[in-house]
């Protein structure tokens, strides 16, 4: 049987060659999430698409795969924000200004920005997943005439661990976006929302028939939030997810990130949910 | 505000028949809440029910000297308080306005009343309020996986 994940084309030298970069800027969102701004040492820009990632390389340690979170429209910074959970994130977290990295790419599908043209955008984010879909907003924003109705939900363990706070109150403070914050656990000096990220779907207004929702967090959240969308008349097909799961390589080459038929770092991360659906409901996959 | 005015932005209203609707329109009252105002509290017997028009109200539990621990906001148009259905009628949280807020209350006490007699609006009253149930309970376990730890 022939699949895509059989059919890699024939790869580039410079696939697996990392740029240098350096550190500019670092700011601490969370006790163990930070936010770097990154240039690159040859003063070329990295234009991306909002939801592709880099391979960032932290030399003699090791390499990851990081969603890009800066603003598509100043491609000259690259931003990264990294939750120290593991040896090389440890290290990322742990750089500090004029720092020197690696990076490729980037790499993989980003959001499906033209197809939101017109219509209404529901960005739904839980956890860290808040850092992927932060392009997709600011992209939106920069030509909020060209879109329908634009609102976040966003869900979050607990008051302290909110990403991007200064830009949300930012955000908010705009009367032409609708954002929505919850959190699983507060205690009483919290006064915003406690709950599930989808029990804020009834507050935003959208028209089930004319709606793209771009959906990033666990694969459980995303599977819920998808689920709910559907419910309330969404299609599968306008339901995008960002599946980054086991991604090693970048370049559809090394089989790590395998996801059925398809490489997840090659044919995704973003996904139409309704192609993924099924797959997230096989245990071993 | 009358209950049909609050139907299309309560799925719970939503539910409920134009009698039904009727009935419970004559068994409720608009009430104003300032923040921190306490609608019930755990223990108290569970007479009064609510369904917000504006505003949050948060569900809390108290412990002596720790802070209040909120186990769930509800806001437009989501139903404060389930206790008054089942028996003891008593509440098991506290229910604190954490927004000035505007509420329908409803009369519990004779809603039960109305549902002993007519078998057909309690078995409606039931199914909403389960439904309720059921999605808290879907929420509360999702919540329980604590997504958002690290991995």
């Amino acid at each position: 049987m022939t699949t895509s994940a059989t059919t890699s084309p024939a790869l580039p030298p410079e696939a697996m060659l990392p740029r240098p970069f350096r550190v500019v800027a670092r700011r601490e969102e969370t006790a163990d999430t930070v936010t770097l701004d990154l240039k690159a040492e040859d003063g070329d820009s990295l234009q991306f698409t909002p939801g592709q990632f880099t391979m960032l390389y932290v030399f003699g340690i090791g390499e990851v795969p990081l969603s890009i979170s800066g603003d598509p429209g100043s491609p000259d910074t690259l931003m990264h924000t990294v939750r120290a959970v593991g040896a090389v994130t440890e290290a990322i977290a742990a750089l500090d200004e004029g720092d020197r990295v690696g990076i490729r790419g980037p790499y993989g599908t980003g959001w499906p920005m033209e197809e939101t043209e017109g219509r209404d955008v529901v960005v739904a984010a839980g956890g860290i997943g808040l850092a992927p879909v932060r392009p997709v907003l600011l992209a939106l924003l920069a030509a909020r005439s060209r879109f329908g109705a634009v609102s976040l939900i966003y869900g979050s363990r607990t008051p302290l661990d909110l990403l991007y706070l200064e830009e949300l109150h930012t955000w908010r403070s705009r009367f032409d976006v609708e954002i929505e914050v919850t959190v699983d656990r507060a205690d009483a000096g919290w006064l915003g929302d406690v709950g599930v990220v989808t029990s804020l779907l009834p507050r935003i207004a959208f028209d089930p028939k004319n709606t793209v929702a771009v959906v990033c967090g666990p694969e459980i959240m995303m599977k819920v939030v998808a689920a709910e969308m559907a419910s309330r008349g969404v299609g599968g097909g306008s339901i995008y997810v960002s599946m980054e799961r086991n991604m090693k390589c970048a370049i559809g080459f090394c089989g790590h990130c395998q996801f059925g038929p398809e490489f997840i770092c090659r044919d995704g991360p973003v996904f139409p949910y309704e192609r993924v659906a099924d797959r997230l409901r096989v245990h071993a996959l | 505000m009358s209950l049909q005015s609050l139907r299309e932005s309560s799925e719970l209203l939503a539910r409920l028949t134009n009698t039904e609707l009727e009935l419970f329109e004559s068994l409720s009252w608009e009430i104003e809440a300032k923040a921190d105002e306490i609608l019930f509290d755990e223990g108290e017997p569970a007479d009064t029910f609510y369904v917000v028009i504006e505003g949050r109200v948060a569900l809390e539990i108290t412990s002596p000297g720790k802070s209040p621990m909120i186990i769930q906001t509800l806001g437009p148009g989501d139903l404060v308080g389930l206790s008054w259905l089942l028996p003891p009628h008593r509440w098991n949280w506290r229910a604190r306005v954490t927004d000035d807020s505007r509420l329908i209350a409803f009369d519990a006490v004779e809603v039960r009343r109305q549902c002993n007699e007519n078998r057909d609006l309690a078995l409606e009253v039931y199914q909403v309020v389960a439904d309720e149930v059921a999605s808290r309970l879907h929420s509360t376990r999702i919540r329980l996986l604590d997504l958002y730890s690290r991995p």
